[in-house]
């Protein structure tokens, strides 16, 4: 789940011109860390839900990559 | 003392740093691209103030986008502007509100490409409040400056001398951090933008209103801006390209201001707008004095003129606030080489209110990837216009009139 998360990721980073990272880093705030905008943040639970069929933003807001991935694991 | 005008990006701009960049050069650029709001608002209030037309243009607008507008525009090309210099601030300003400068803006259109609205000062300004319970007012700028909300949350700080604080497409840290640091007062916004200001981990006293604008807000956003900003008093707005701001909410409710009743008239649930309210273009079509706006309305209290609006009639589609006109991406999508069909859609999104995406038929033996045809449209369009999701498919359903059909 978690490389399936990176490569979401990543794939919208390339999109930005922003280089890949490496590893996905719990900690790492999806909005100062990742630079995500909310034009991203919307991209990110789409591709997410095509995957998982979860929408990670339904009830408020997601902040870090650990919060996404403790919401796919339920 | 000289008060504040702009903070952008660290740099902090007074006053009279403005008046001392208008009087430097009295040429101005009646066409201006620039990434720098200091130097668009310097240009802006430069032509305004003397009373000169000007064409507003988005920062990533690219010559597609606009070329096939007015043909060639020259963007070297600088005008005079005033004759005399401006001896005052107070001058400037009230230049600017006496100006019979035409300005124009950019709308989605419902077909094909943008479409211009010519408006002048009195539709732009009309919701302006003027006076001494303004004048300590300190705005988050959270708009762009090219569109009808970020023109009428300037003049409004503007013709009050208040400071704007640039918060536009910031993260949500430094948004905070500004709030705190610079003591905002008065914040208005599109929903996606408050969206991204959640989850409550704090509260900040200092701002006192909260405006949501631009698109479907929702009462559950409200409920916690409430608790991040205590003292506020939260509202919506609705305004559009083509008349600017038209009325503010009661509530979750719009209502028709009493002294305008006779200026809306709601035929089919749609919402139609007298032509006196309207700023000018070749684009707009007339039900007798009446335009469409295209906007759905449900009742809630008739005899009141009490209601709430449901959803667009049209075919445009609202992300974050921006207005994205389907068929504009389709054409810059058959653009490019390999693509043989295109449909574009709006599909619900909990951040966004609607993201766009794109279903994509490939010529046959092309090997476009989803990554090449983002990057080519970039080259196309404002990053707004660009389909979040595209997906490649071996047949795009028609509707019985041939059209592709839309889900």
């Amino acid at each position: 789940m978690k490389e399936k998360v990176l490569s979401i990721i990543n794939q919208i980073r390339a999109a930005k011109g922003l280089e890949a990272i490496p590893t996905l880093n719990l900690s790492d705030s999806l909005r100062d860390d990742l630079g995500f905008t909310s034009f991203d943040l919307a991209e990110l639970t789409v591709r997410i839900e095509d995957e998982f069929d979860i929408d990670i933003f339904e009830d408020g807001l997601v902040n870090t990559v650990g919060e996404i991935c403790a919401k796919l694991s339920k | 003392m000289t008060k504040n005008f702009l903070v952008d990006k660290g740099n902090i701009y007074t006053y009279t740093d403005l008046l001392i960049a208008i009087s430097a050069d009295n040429q101005y650029f009646p066409y201006y691209q620039t990434h720098n709001l200091f130097d668009f608002f310097v240009n802006l209030v430069k032509a305004l103030s003397s009373s000169k037309d000007i064409v507003l243009l988005d920062a990533d607008m690219n010559p597609s986008e606009f070329y096939a507008l007015d043909g060639d525009i020259d963007f070297s090309k600088k005008m005079p502007a005033y004759t005399t210099p401006f001896s005052s601030l107070s001058e400037l300003v009230d230049n600017l509100r006496n100006s019979s400068s035409r300005l124009t803006i950019f709308t989605s259109g419902t077909t094909g490409q943008p479409k211009k609205v010519v408006h002048n000062l009195g539709t732009l300004t009309r919701s302006v409040r003027i006076g001494e319970k303004y004048i300590n007012n300190i705005w988050a700028y959270a708009y762009n400056p090219t569109h009808m909300a970020g023109l009428q949350v300037f003049f409004q700080a503007f013709e009050n001398v208040n400071m704007l604080v640039n918060v536009f497409n910031q993260p949500r840290k430094d948004v905070y951090t500004q709030i705190e640091r610079y003591g905002i007062t008065h914040i208005s916004a599109t929903p996606t933008f408050y969206r991204l200001l959640l989850p409550l981990e704090k509260t900040f006293p200092s701002v006192q209103r909260i405006t949501l604008g631009g698109e479907k807000s929702d009462a559950h956003l409200c409920e916690i801006l409430r608790q991040i900003f205590p003292l506020s008093k939260i509202n919506n707005v609705y305004a559009s390209t083509e008349a600017g701001s038209l009325f503010a909410a009661k509530g979750d409710c719009f209502q028709f201001p009493e002294k305008m009743q006779d200026k809306f008239k709601v035929v089919d649930d749609e919402l139609l707008i007298h032509r006196s309210l309207l700023g000018e273009s070749a684009n707009f079509q007339f039900d007798g004095d009446y335009y469409h706006s295209g906007d759905l309305i449900d009742w809630v209290d008739k005899e009141k003129g009490l209601f709430r609006f449901r959803s667009r009639k049209n075919e445009l589609i609202n992300v974050g606030g921006y207005k994205v006109n389907p068929s504009e991406v389709e054409g810059a999508l058959l653009r490019i080489e390999g693509v043989q069909q295109a449909l574009v859609y709006g599909k619900s999104n909990s951040v966004l209110g609607n993201i766009l995406c794109a279903d994509v038929k490939l010529e046959q033996g092309s090997n476009l990837s989803e990554l090449d045809i983002r990057k080519s449209l970039l080259g196309q369009l404002q990053d707004f216009k660009v389909p979040r999701r595209i997906k490649f498919v071996e047949t795009l359903s028609l509707t019985h009139t041939g059209k592709l059909r839309r889900v």
